[in-house]
């Protein structure tokens, strides 16, 4: 605990609901300023961890600490509202007989700064002229900021996000998370925010831990965990996976693409492994253009705008189709001879080979 | 700027400052609704001691009597005729005020649901004063129709208003016609709020007694009085409210299985598009006077009649001071019995709300079988309750009409708390927690001011509904004193029409408007389309 000083420490946090049980041993550092974000599919344990944090449940066994103090263990168990740590629900949880001025400064004390206090909130979360308004008359993506700045407005140490942004429709969604973003990072709290849109995850956060049947499977930097998943199914958990079979070669890998470089240690030679190429490293070229690599025929494009995302099928080797992700301005029809090649270093597991 | 709780002072890495924790089953609410359930219960259970205690035999033999089919046969047509004139009478109106562009909607909306507070017994009163036609079964047929289908317009109107109008845009895509569209999509969507309705009309039918009473029809209600207050026949009573249970129980069960049957289900709720309304056109005029000659005959016979009676009686000073003193009580009482069955609802609704649980919508379901118990029988198992084991001390006191009030009307003081408590969602009290306040300061500042209007309301219709009830408080009034009710119907026994017109008026004037009010309340509660009671 020692090693986050200011920061949220839980260690082997268990939980049941019934006989159900929903967290069974997580383990979790976040450093103080840190913006972490809990990533999970439904179901994996991510709000109730969550909502341990918060103090609105308690958990069966394991401790939670904040700055080194310790908020829950066996004996201890300090209530909501001595937390000092924020909360912001999927739905907002805006009450819904106050104005939002009212709902910004149902923590702060009365006196002389609370106005002053809470204008700067509005202004800060790009709602200065909707002091007055009820929740009811607020889009979904205000009422969130509101929220937000409800939370904001009592000095948190810790900030948690519940899935904030998933009521929001896309449009909204992309320009609320920066908001968001840029807001708590002005604030200097540290942040755990939960989702289970990979997306997001990635993008916001510079800790990101990975929730899966009510553990934390792994805990890394967004590009680390992109780059270098623990298994293959952690793989196609946070991004799109071609999962390939190889050969180890030492620092190299055997595979139907070539010999491909290992982006991290070696494997004894013989070794069979399974390695991950990303969609963007899979190259695809006309088959007029291309020199060498492997022949395939494209199956079907997704078009996305900036990029399209190509599903290919080698004419040999396994039939399970590829994906490789091209810039947008390439077109690629369906039936069109291709060549695929891989490029840079790839991420690899060893394999079990069954009888 | 966290607040200092009072065991604040401890510092947490020493101390065992265990606080309690949040119950996982919630045993208190369970006790406490467990507890509320029996109270409610209990008339069944010393009805069915009562019986019991004259014997099976003796019961049978009493059930086993011409007597019986006789009445059986004249309650259930009469129940049977107008249930079905309430659910025609009702779903047209409902239509008209909120699917059509019928001029004046807004005050036709008004018009048409004010009857609905007039209690049956006034209404009875004026057409029978004014029409010797009125009496027997075409007399009850008119009368009840009349004071009742209020109880169908009410849950289809609000279930019309909240209906999807893009299902009937589907259908007119198909190449459905208007009539058929009305029939399958608009009465097909409303079909849980007529039927409750329904439910409602005939329970209301198989519990009245004053009405009936003056038009000289013989129900089961009308017996059973008379057995109980006029022969001091227990067994008979007895013997005859429990088949009246059966009837109310079969009618109660009924809705239980077409409810369970297709429910609505509405999809994308957050694009709410306004309705687009069937025009009238040529038959506007037509409708209109359809509804004039409706409210002239429910709203404006009763109040002509009670103001024509006044005039001719010249009202003696003596009248002025009764009707204060009645009002009085009635007030009193009325207010006593809404605030308990407020009180006792809160623990069965905070359980079925924040605690959701299969035994909990048991208990939850089973406080409505209330409703199965006409307010006679709920009197006379009481009274007997009193007689027998409390060894008639409690037997015509007020706390005893409080409490029979109290159980009658619990079932509506639940259909608003329950609303109410469903405005304060769990979340929104735990972000007020996160924010630093205390348990206490969340019930003071985010709970009460959530709940209250809701409370308040509920308290409202209990205090309506016992202000204008006329069976239970003949049985269980006080010795000596007179309710507005009670003094009504004392007058109208004599004939003395005179006489009884301002205590009629009083009764439709303090029931009408804050009726009108509440229900306006009630219609603009989220989720409650289509809900029975």
């Amino acid at each position: 605990m020692s090693a986050t000083p200011g920061g949220v420490a839980v260690s082997d946090l268990h939980k049941s609901f019934g006989s159900h049980p929903v967290l069974r041993g997580v383990d979790l550092q976040v450093p103080e300023g840190a913006f972490a974000a809990v990533l999970g599919a439904s179901g994996s344990g991510k709000t109730t961890l969550l909502r341990i944090l918060a103090g609105f449940e308690r958990p069966d066994r394991g401790v939670v600490a904040v700055g080194g103090v310790t908020l829950d263990d066996d004996h201890h168990h300090l209530p909501t509202e001595r937390r000092r740590i924020g909360y912001v629900s999927q739905e907002g949880s805006l009450f819904p007989h106050l104005t939002v001025a009212g709902n910004v400064g149902f923590g702060l004390r009365r006196g002389r700064s609370h106005d002053a206090v809470v204008a700067h909130l509005l202004e800060l979360v790009g709602l200065a002229g909707l002091a007055r308004r009820y929740p009811h008359q607020l889009s979904g993506g205000q009422q969130q900021r509101v929220a937000l700045a409800r939370a904001l407005a009592v000095r948190p140490r810790i900030v948690l996000l519940d899935e904030p942004f998933a009521s929001l429709d896309a449009g909204l969604r992309a320009s609320v998370r920066a908001d968001v973003q840029s807001v708590v990072r002005r604030s200097g709290a540290t942040v755990i925010l939960v989702t289970h849109d990979q997306d997001e995850a990635l993008s916001l956060a510079d800790l990101v831990a990975v929730l899966r049947d009510g553990a934390i499977a792994q805990v890394g930097s967004p590009r680390d965990l992109y780059d270098t998943p623990r298994d293959p199914e952690l793989a196609g958990f946070v991004g799109e996976a071609n999962l390939i079979e190889a050969t180890s070669d030492g620092s190299t890998a055997e595979t139907r693409f070539g010999r491909l470089a290992l982006r991290d240690g070696h494997h004894s030679a013989g070794q069979p492994l399974t390695v991950l190429v990303r969609p963007e490293q899979l190259r695809v070229t006309p088959a007029a253009e291309a020199a060498a690599g492997v022949a395939a025929r494209v199956v079907e494009t997704g078009f996305h705008g900036h990029d399209a995302v190509v599903r290919v099928a080698a004419e040999a080797g396994p039939p399970s189709p590829l994906l490789a992700r091209v810039l947008g301005e390439l077109r690629f029809e369906p039936g069109a001879r291709v060549v695929l090649s891989v490029e840079g270093p790839v991420h690899s597991w060893p394999r079990e080979v069954g009888g | 700027m966290t607040s200092g709780g009072a065991s604040a002072a401890r510092p947490l890495v020493s101390g065992r400052s265990v606080q309690a924790r949040r119950a996982r089953r919630p045993w208190l609410l369970a006790g406490l609704s467990l507890a509320v359930a029996a109270v409610l219960l209990s008339p069944l259970a010393f009805l069915l001691l009562e019986a019991s205690g004259a014997g099976v035999g003796t019961i049978a033999h009493i059930i086993w009597r011409p007597l019986t089919a006789t009445l059986l046969w004249n309650t259930v047509r009469l129940t049977v005729v107008v249930t079905a004139l309430c659910a025609v009478i009702g779903t047209l109106t409902a239509w008209c005020v909120e699917c059509t562009d019928l001029p004046g909607r807004r005050l036709w909306a008004v018009l048409v649901v004010i009857p609905f507070a007039i209690p049956d017994f006034v209404v009875s009163f004026a057409w029978s004063s004014i029409s010797t036609w009125v009496q027997g079964f075409q007399g009850a047929v008119l009368v009840m129709t009349l004071a009742v289908y209020p109880l169908v317009h009410l849950p289809v109107a609000a279930s019309l208003r909240s209906a999807d109008p893009s299902l009937e845009d589907a259908a007119r895509s198909l190449g459905v016609g208007p009539v058929r569209i009305f029939l399958r999509v608009t009465v097909g969507q409303a079909r849980g709020a007529i039927l409750g309705g329904c439910v409602l009309v005939a329970l209301v039918i198989l519990a009245e007694y004053g009405a009936f009473e003056i038009l000289g029809y013989q129900t089961f209600t009308t017996e059973i009085f008379t057995e109980f207050q006029v022969s001091f026949n227990v067994p008979s009573a007895c013997a005859l409210s429990l088949v009246l249970v059966v009837l109310s129980c079969l009618i109660l069960g009924g809705e239980v299985p077409a409810r369970g049957r297709g429910r609505v289900q509405r999809t994308g709720q957050l694009a709410q598009r306004t309705r687009r309304r069937h025009r009238l056109g040529r038959a506007a005029l037509p409708v209109q006077a359809a509804l004039l000659a409706l409210v002239v005959l429910a709203l404006g016979v009763p109040v002509g009649a009670g103001v024509y009676w006044m005039l001719e009686g010249g009202v003696p000073m003596l009248t002025g001071v009764s009707v204060l003193d009645a009002g009085w009580h009635t007030a009193l009482y009325s207010g006593a019995a809404a605030a308990v069955a407020t009180l006792l609802a809160l623990p069965v609704a905070l359980l079925a709300v924040r605690h959701p649980s299969p035994g909990g919508r048991l208990l939850e379901r089973s406080t409505y079988l209330v409703l199965a118990m006409p307010g006679l029988v709920i009197a006379l198992a009481i009274s007997y309750f009193a007689e027998r084991y409390a060894g008639g001390l409690g037997y015509q006191t007020s706390a005893l009409l409080v409490g029979a009030y109290a159980i009658l009307f619990f079932p509506l003081a639940l259909v608003g708390v329950r609303a109410s408590v469903a405005h304060a969602p769990a979340d929104v009290e735990e972000a007020a927690r996160s924010l630093g306040r205390s348990p206490g300061g969340v019930l003071w500042r985010v709970t009460l001011p959530l709940i209250g209007p809701g409370l308040a309301a509920a308290f409202c219709l209990v205090f309506l509904a016992c202000a204008t009830e006329l069976t239970a408080t003949l049985v269980l009034v006080p010795t000596g004193v007179q309710t507005l009710a009670t003094q009504f119907w004392a007058y109208q026994q004599n004939l003395a029409y005179g006489q009884a017109a301002p205590f009629a008026l009083v009764i439709i004037a303090i029931a009408a408007v804050p009726s009108y009010v509440l229900a306006r309340y009630f219609d603009r509660l989220p989720g409650r389309s289509g809900a029975t009671v």
